[in-house]
């Protein structure tokens, strides 16, 4: 795949990418080696990708690294997609594994070299509330898959299926975990939830 | 059902708290920051030496299995010609010549003396 071809798409074509044959079309024209293509793919689904990253690793930063791993993964096996398959669900499992990658990643090296500190997970310096606060540690407390499921779902709106396809679960295992995680955070969240 | 109301609501206190959480960066100059760090490494894969060998790949074998077969092809007429004209050679080439062996008379009267010498 090279950027060495010949076929012509307008550049600032995002508005192509709002329909489902003109994604397709996008995706054989990066599959043809088009990056002005693949950027304007990149374009229209790296906020969902973020969100979907962000929600299983635990810091911005990492959000991005994932975000940028994915992108490669997926433009290194763009060939391998059929390009009549959903794109963004394609895209979007790539992203949740090349996040997980990074998560286990970031579990072995934190138990080789910090093996007494406790990660501080959310970057959030501005934050004043009470609840905000406890919902941070809250979410601390979450397993990881449990935290990944109840923001998927509850904050970025993907379905029970969406999740566990992303994430490599049966649909029951994600409801599961979603039920579980709610129930958690209720629990944990109670006192202050009854001072607001 | 507790849950189910507790997070139910867009409005919800911890379903707010949570999308204030896990907001994404706002701002398009982000984006187009991001996207182009992306399309960087995207570029980098592109120039890399193992993608234009990779590229190379299946001409090369292409290329390898036509060259086989033209030399298996050669190798072949080439052993047919050979035999063709052995057996052109050994058809068309004039009779040996056959040896006759004459006993030289002068051993037959030798031998005559011999045995009547010998047979008295």
């Amino acid at each position: 795949m090279t950027a060495a071809t010949t076929i012509e798409l307008p550049y600032g074509m995002s508005s192509l990418a709002d329909g489902r044959s003109d994604e397709r079309a996008l995706v054989i024209a990066a599959q043809r080696g088009n990056a002005d293509a693949f950027a304007t793919l990149v374009r229209s689904h790296q906020r969902r990708a973020y969100a979907v990253c962000r929600a299983i690793v635990l810091t911005h930063e990492d959000a991005e690294d994932a975000v940028q791993e994915g992108f490669l993964h997926a433009f290194k096996a763009l060939d391998r997609f059929l390009p009549d398959q959903p794109f963004g669900a394609w895209l979007y499992r790539i992203m949740a594994n090349a996040s997980l990658d990074l998560v286990r990643r970031r579990k072995v090296r934190d138990a080789d070299e910090l093996p007494d500190t406790v990660p501080m997970p959310f970057r959030d310096p501005g934050e004043s509330d009470e609840l905000r606060r406890r919902l941070s540690q809250a979410l601390t407390r979450l397993t990881d898959r449990q935290r990944s499921v109840i923001v998927l779902h509850d904050v970025e709106g993907f379905t029970h299926g969406e999740i566990g396809a992303m994430l490599g679960i049966p649909e029951g295992t994600a409801r599961s975990d979603l039920h579980h995680a709610r129930a958690a955070l209720r629990r944990m969240l109670k006192d202050v939830r009854s001072d607001l | 059902m507790t849950d189910i109301q507790l997070f139910s609501h867009d409005d919800d206190e911890v379903v707010r708290g949570l999308r204030s959480l896990y907001a994404a960066p706002a701002g398009d100059a982000y984006w187009n920051e991001l996207e182009a760090r992306i399309m960087s490494r995207v570029a980098d894969v592109e120039l890399g030496w193992w993608t234009e060998l990779d590229r190379w790949v299946r001409p090369a074998l292409a290329a390898a299995a036509v060259l086989l077969l033209a030399a298996g092809v050669a190798m072949f007429r080439a052993h047919q010609v050979e035999a063709d004209i052995a057996a052109e050679t050994m058809l068309s080439s004039p009779p040996v010549p056959v040896s006759t062996a004459i006993r030289p008379a002068l051993q037959d009267e030798r031998e005559a003396r011999i045995r009547f010498l010998f047979g008295r």
